[in-house]
């Protein structure tokens, strides 16, 4: 670890006199400039080549519904807060908050729950329900501190990143269009994001790497991926 | 850790009495001193042998809120180049007034001004006392503790769809029509006035605030003499969003997306200033996990590679290389690929975290980087054909915006800047913080301090970038996918979260910050007692007093001088804004 020192005289010579005389600066340029002009393609042509984006993106929000794929402490966090026990295809969402209270603009979320109207003797008496959640995507900066505070994996970050609209309004998403967009999000790529107990495994892949797209965007010479560390398979 | 012993602030409580020592047992002392004799002691410290505090770091007010008495407590950072140590000073504003700082340190102006516009403290003896972000006639001082976070919503603003559709937008519009006050046509124009109060001859140039050249909504006032600029002043504060407010509000891990927002450019930089001091303040940064160190190393490295090319394609754009422009987007954009995969966002990353990083790197990350940096050489050595000994490069370089090393210690200039002016001022080397302390790498550093040495200064941090990089990914490999990346505490006291739900601080303060690519991102935290919320959360912009100094470099030079010095000068308005 040391100084070093940079400058015209140091490490960078000064013009010389035949450089001056004949233009070799211009020369040298050129020949950099013609060698890029015989390279290939770069650039990816949108909209009708579109790169795929990494598994860990994070796009507009979804709501997972119940797969199976549930972590193992996912009953009793059900328990804890009282919810009935979602069957298959309904939410995961627990109504507990913990995303509004991680995220730094917490007024984006409306999140209700209501207790059910059965009569006493039902088995899911005095139990509640998800009524409403609503996300104002306007005020989000898509930070992801919502995912990472999620106990049972409900709210999660899609890959989709096109979310304009003609009025305000429509950057609030109910609960209902969270959910198709989870769902739809998982059957696309939810086997390259999560493992079957929805956690992020360690061979999930920086991008996929069958995406001619941004094998372009790579000089058409796109990293080959292999493990990072020395126990990784 | 490069802050003042305490056997040297007993010597200076022996010499005056009345310095008052605030001890901290993570070693940040600080030392108070009433405000009559402040000026003197900052004198005693600044020239006296054994101290030489003459490098300015920062100048700012901490509101102690409504009821104290006094309410307002002036802090001063300084930093020591012969013995590599920093000094906090403290004083109370009795009156809401302070002695201005302008005559012992130049970089004091702006700071000075953003403590008027923020707080509504009066310098006494200051040249042109204006409000720093703020238009002229704004009433109120945003940072003091009664001031409310989202404002006074005064002003009736219907948008033009209101205006146009009136009430059939019922149901559309989720948002008040109130809102907070905006300046008028009137008060830009009182505003610009007061900036330059002397004009000398008949034409101010305005030049900005929405001009490429500018790389920002920055407003330079020129005043002309034929080609010649003879006086110059600059307004910012159109990208003003109160971060340090903010700040105040929200728990340590919420405030890092909102740095992703101030320098986005360079945000995983940003993102690790914050988790360093804030990890300084809690007393764990030495036990980080290696693996998160060694994560946050490299990131940080690449994404000063990435900064350093938007600067050098832009730089060499307004110029008039386009070519440079189109080369260093290419490599940007592999750049911002690998942090897609490894974070999930191209440009607002929020990857750090205090305590280590939110996740493992995923599958084929680090063979990605390599790929990267096995070719990033060639394209450099490329750009360097184009440019560094070509004639036009030359001429319109060299022997412009000339920075001495007294400027650089007056004005408080970090970064690519210093070290170009021949001041070897890295927080990489001086801090060691992460795993710089293990890695090896040389700190460029040039001899005139000129726009040709900034240039070539940061043209070879890229190449020592590369060097960190390759050996941050030798120890990675080395190490296990079971290896945490994220710090657990064993004390029971202390709690931090990834999600930062509950991450609290403990009592103290602190200063520190990273070198990143645009000078010292420094963070200033000040908890009077264990909590969530930081009471007092300052962000020591590296742009910002970088940024200062254009105005004197601009007196005497042409008008096209101003595109070279501000893009070497390279600020993000993200940033000097916040």
């Amino acid at each position: 670890m040391g100084i070093k020192k940079v400058g015209l005289n140091r490490n960078v010579e000064p013009q010389t006199l035949s450089e001056k005389v004949f233009f070799l600066d211009f020369m040298k340029g050129l020949k950099t400039t013609i060698k890029h002009l015989f390279r290939k393609v770069i650039t990816v042509d949108f909209p009708f080549e579109v790169i795929e984006p990494a598994p860990r993106f994070r796009g507009v929000h979804g709501l997972r519904n119940v797969d199976g794929t549930e972590r193992d402490d996912f009953d009793a966090w059900v328990k804890k807060l009282k919810i009935k026990p979602p069957e298959m295809g309904e939410t995961r969402c627990i109504g507990c908050k913990f995303c509004q209270a991680a995220c730094p603009v917490p007024e984006i979320f409306v999140i209700k729950t209501k207790k059910l109207d059965v009569p006493e003797d039902h088995p899911h008496h005095g139990l509640k329900v998800l009524d409403r959640f609503d996300m104002d995507l306007s005020k989000c900066m898509f930070c992801g501190l919502c995912t990472l505070a999620c106990p049972t994996i409900c709210i999660i970050h899609t890959d989709i990143y096109d979310l304009s609209t003609y009025t305000r309004r429509g950057w609030v998403l109910d609960k209902e269009m969270l959910s198709k967009i989870a769902d739809d999000f998982i059957a696309r790529r939810g086997k390259e994001k999560y493992d079957d107990k929805s956690n992020w495994p360690d061979w999930q892949k920086i991008w996929n790497d069958n995406d001619t797209a941004r094998a372009k965007a790579w000089d058409n010479d796109p990293p080959q991926f292999g493990p990072n560390y020395i126990d990784q398979q | 850790m490069s802050w003042v012993g305490l056997d040297k602030l007993n010597k200076l409580k022996e010499r005056f009495d009345y310095v008052q020592i605030n001890e901290s047992d993570k070693g940040f002392h600080s030392v108070e001193v009433p405000k009559e004799n402040f000026k003197d002691f900052l004198k005693f410290i600044k020239d006296n042998k054994d101290y030489q505090f003459k490098m300015f770091i920062d100048w700012t007010i901490i509101d102690h809120g409504a009821k104290a008495d006094p309410r307002f407590q002036g802090v001063l950072i300084l930093f020591s180049p012969e013995y590599k140590e920093r000094i906090i000073v403290k004083t109370w504003a009795t009156e809401e007034t302070l002695p201005t700082l302008t005559d012992l340190w130049a970089g004091a102006k702006w700071a000075e001004r953003e403590a008027w516009d923020m707080f509504g403290i009066r310098f006494e003896g200051h040249e042109n006392l204006v409000r720093m972000f703020m238009w002229e006639t704004y009433p109120y001082h945003p940072l003091r503790k009664d001031f409310p976070i989202q404002g006074y919503e005064e002003v009736e603003l219907p948008s033009l769809n209101e205006e146009e559709r009136a009430d059939q937008l019922e149901g559309l519009q989720n948002y008040s029509r109130k809102h907070t006050a905006l300046p008028t046509m009137q008060d830009l124009e009182i505003t610009q006035k007061k900036r330059l109060p002397h004009k000398k001859s008949q034409i101010v140039l305005n030049w900005g605030p929405l001009h490429p050249g500018t790389h920002g909504t920055i407003w330079f006032l020129f005043d002309m003499e034929g080609e010649y600029v003879q006086q110059c002043d600059i307004i910012i504060g159109q990208l003003h969003r109160g971060v340090e407010k903010l700040a105040e509000n929200l728990n340590v891990q919420q405030i890092i997306p909102y740095t992703d927002r101030m320098d986005y450019i360079a945000s995983m930089n940003e993102n690790h200033s914050v988790c360093i001091a804030a990890e300084k303040l809690l007393g764990i940064h030495e036990k980080i996990p290696p693996k998160a160190k060694y994560i946050r190393t490299m990131l940080a490295e690449l994404s000063r590679i990435n900064s350093h090319l938007l600067w050098l394609g832009t730089y060499a754009l307004d110029l008039g290389a386009l070519t440079m422009f189109l080369y260093t987007f290419r490599e940007r954009e592999k750049i911002m690929d690998i942090f897609e995969g490894i974070s999930g966002a191209r440009f607002t990353i929020n990857y750090f975290r205090v305590g280590g990083v939110y996740a493992d790197l995923p599958y084929g990350s680090l063979n990605a980087i390599e790929h990267f940096i096995k070719d990033f050489p060639t394209r450099l050595s490329d750009y360097e054909t184009l440019l560094t000994r070509n004639r036009i490069w030359l001429k319109r370089n060299i022997g412009v915006g000339v920075i001495t090393e007294e400027e650089v210690y007056s004005y408080g200039l970090t970064g690519a800047v210093a070290r170009a002016s021949g001041v070897p001022y890295d927080l990489r080397i001086i801090d060691k913080y992460d795993a710089y302390g293990e890695v090896k790498f040389d700190v460029p550093v040039g001899e005139n301090g000129d726009a040709y040495d900034r240039y070539l200064v940061r043209i070879d941090e890229m190449k020592q970038s590369v060097r960190i990089i390759q050996q941050c990914i030798k120890e990675l490999r080395k190490m296990s996918k079971n290896d945490p990346f994220f710090y657990q505490p064993e004390d029971k006291k202390m709690k931090i979260t990834i999600d930062g739900r509950g991450t609290k601080l403990f009592k103290g303060e602190v200063y520190a910050g990273a070198d990143n690519p645009r000078g010292e991102l420094g963070v200033y935290i000040y908890m009077p007692k264990d909590g969530i919320k930081p009471y007092r959360f300052r962000l020591r912009s590296g742009a910002f007093y970088n940024l200062q100094i254009f105005p004197k470099l601009m007196i005497g030079r042409p008008i096209a001088d101003a595109i070279t010095i501000l893009s070497t000068i390279d600020p993000v308005v993200g940033e000097t804004d916040r």
